[in-house]
């Protein structure tokens, strides 16, 4: 207002500047906001474990259909959100709810744009290029390939005790399988595009992606002598307390306090992260790999190619781009199972089960399991944001020549130390290790 | 490559830091609150965060004081524009996007007085020769906005009622001008 031109256009526009906000009410808003969010995932976990209860069909639909599907299309605002605080942006936040009145002017942190994205895949043309007309049954099979794996490998994660869709044997096995499997559906996508650049594009996916997988399979070689299963579920329950354990230990408890006997020299967490500190930070990355994200998104580019899905439009598209976000969640559904001590709960497992019941341990266990889960996908989405895309020679040579040697390696130790003082010496092994990179990193100066 | 020392050749490190420079503004940015400060360079202080972004329809800034923007035809104290259609300012304008026609005054002092007065603002090139060029201080260029966006051409064509608008300005000279009729004009005339 200090200047005349700008009185008088304030008499057409109002104030130019709007009102600093207050920092008492900023405060209140803030605490309100993550209140209700904590408490949101405590009645989602609640949700979760009561439709795990109905028989059969259950856990297919509390895990599948719910967890992974709503948490896959948050994904897909979350990951354009956390971008835009990262870059000191605000993020897209200009769709309304506008025909509901008291919503007319309320951004909702971006939430209304996955209404219209998903409209607007819904609206547009299913359009099938000429040059795929001949191949139109694979044409069409490719973005199912692609989506479905995505889903059905969340049926051997245990996202709590009982909420699991199958409990088999050879659980990690399937998942490396069905992984495998994501390969065709991108490969395919690129050659029955009958364009150069989608099949370029798929011609990337599948040979990136069959030279992570050596290294996937590699890394977690190290949990299997330390848990010495297969079970996803098995190795869950190997990293915490289970059910009659915890019976056990509340009956003999002396204090408040009924200690858990899970943990390692009485203090740290038997947690998959202590026995492999590389075997985390590279199936980390290997997965990164293996579901195409950045900065391993050479199959897809879409400053030099456009990618394997160049040629789809409308919801085939969109099921290629929401079987990525459904991969991620996978992925560090995959991660927090193995090496973040998947449901379990540090230290208070069976003090808390005294307190307050088993059933209401399990709402917790899953809450925890989903925080768990978020953590790990911010992570990668911090990867995704922080690094430039490899070119494919250099994507080729940190698959082939840096982190295959170096998880033969860790499978070797870790044999070795396994063999030599048990799964406490890979405990000590493992605190080397987390030291070793905390000092690389943190203390020396490059 | 060579360049790089032993350590950095492991990009692990880097790759780290890197992350943390993410992570660090990520969580500024999710806690700390907006300021709406249209001068990025001065938002500073407790809680407040780095997103630099200006949300514009909402938030506008200040347009500097020299800024020619949108024309006005400046006023009389009695409402009625100071113009008296000279035509000086559309035979200046290179875009030729002003266009008057001329009337006459029955009962003052000064005769002439524009009955259209339109400006073309998508032609108008904004240079500022129409006000350089106006003997009677009756065309401006200080509303300080910008010409608004319109659904039609037409709609962009401002006439003399969307023109005249602002503060009127009136100088010592101009009592001699129109104030007072210097003849009074036969009532046949």
């Amino acid at each position: 207002m200090s200047t005349p031109a700008a009185r008088l256009a304030s008499e057409d526009f109002g104030p130019a500047t709007s009102r600093k906000p207050e920092f008492r009410a900023w405060l209140i808003t803030t605490l309100i906001g993550w209140a209700a969010f904590i408490a949101f995932l405590f009645f989602f976990s609640w949700i979760l474990v009561q439709l795990g209860r109905i028989p059969v069909v259950g856990n297919i639909v509390a895990l599948i259909l719910i967890l992974v599907m709503i948490t896959a299309t948050l994904l897909t605002m979350a990951d354009r959100k956390w971008s835009a605080l990262m870059q000191d942006r605000v993020g897209p936040n200009r769709a309304r709810f506008a025909i509901i009145p008291g919503l007319r002017d309320k951004p909702l942190k971006g939430i209304p744009h996955i209404v219209a994205d998903v409209l607007k895949m819904l609206f547009k043309e299913d359009f099938i290029p000429e040059g795929a007309l001949h191949n139109r049954i694979l044409f069409n099979l490719a973005p199912l390939l692609a989506f479905a794996p995505a889903f059905m490998l969340f049926a051997v994660v245990p996202v709590s005790p009982t909420l699991q869709v199958a409990k088999v044997d050879w659980g990690i096995l399937y998942v490396f399988a069905l992984a495998s499997i994501a390969v065709f559906g991108t490969a395919l996508a690129g050659w029955t595009s009958n364009n150069k650049l989608a099949l370029l594009g798929g011609l990337r996916a599948s040979a990136q992606l069959v030279s992570y997988e050596v290294t996937l399979g590699l890394t977690v070689v190290g949990t299997f002598i330390a848990f010495g299963t297969l079970r996803l579920d098995g190795m869950a329950q190997l990293q915490g307390m289970v059910e009659p354990s915890i019976r056990t230990a509340i009956a003999t408890a002396d204090s408040w306090f009924v200690h858990d006997q899970s943990v390692l020299f009485g203090w740290l967490p038997a947690w998959g992260l202590i026995f492999q500190p590389l075997g985390m930070i590279l199936f980390l990355v290997a997965a990164q790999a293996e579901i195409k994200r950045a900065p391993f998104d050479t199959p897809e580019g879409e400053s030099e190619i456009i990618g394997y899905f160049l040629e789809y439009s409308g919801l085939k598209s969109g099921l290629f781009l929401i079987a990525e976000y459904a991969e991620t969640v996978v992925v560090a559904g995959i991660v927090t199972t193995v090496f973040l001590g998947a449901y379990h709960l540090p230290w208070v497992e069976p003090t808390v089960a005294r307190a307050l019941g088993f059933s209401s341990l399990e709402v917790l266990q899953v809450f925890a399991f989903i925080v768990k889960m978020l953590a790990v996908i911010w992570v990668m989405f911090v990867v995704r944001w922080a690094f430039p895309r490899f070119r494919y020679d250099q994507i080729m040579r940190l698959g082939w020549k840096m982190m295959l040697p170096i998880s033969l390696v860790n499978v070797a130790v870790t044999a070795a130390v396994y063999l030599w003082a048990g799964r406490e010496g890979m405990a000590w092994m493992g605190i080397a290790e987390w030291a070793g990179i905390i000092f690389y990193i943190g203390l020396t100066h490059g | 490559m060579d360049d790089l020392k032993f350590g950095e050749r492991f990009y692990l490190r880097e790759a780290i830091q890197g992350m943390g420079i993410l992570a660090r503004h990520f969580w500024k940015n999710l806690f700390g609150f907006r300021d709406p400060n249209p001068e990025i360079l001065e938002r500073k202080g407790a809680g407040v965060n780095m997103v630099s972004t200006m949300n514009y329809p909402e938030e506008r800034k200040e347009y500097p004081p020299g800024y020619r923007g949108m024309h006005r035809l400046v006023p009389r104290v009695d409402g009625k524009p100071r113009c008296v259609a000279c035509y000086m300012c559309a035979t200046a304008c290179p875009a030729q996007c002003i266009y008057i026609e001329a009337g006459e005054y029955q009962a003052e002092a000064i005769e002439k007085f524009p009955v259209r007065f339109e400006i073309d603002e998508l032609r108008c090139i904004v240079c500022g020769f129409c006000v350089e060029a106006c003997p009677k201080d009756a065309i401006r260029m200080d509303t300080g906005t910008h010409a608004p966006a319109v659904l039609s051409r037409p709609l962009a064509v401002f006439d003399k009622e969307a023109l005249l608008k602002g503060p009127a300005v009136e100088y010592p000279s101009d009592v001699l001008t129109y104030r007072v009729p210097l003849r009074v004009l036969p009532k046949d005339h």
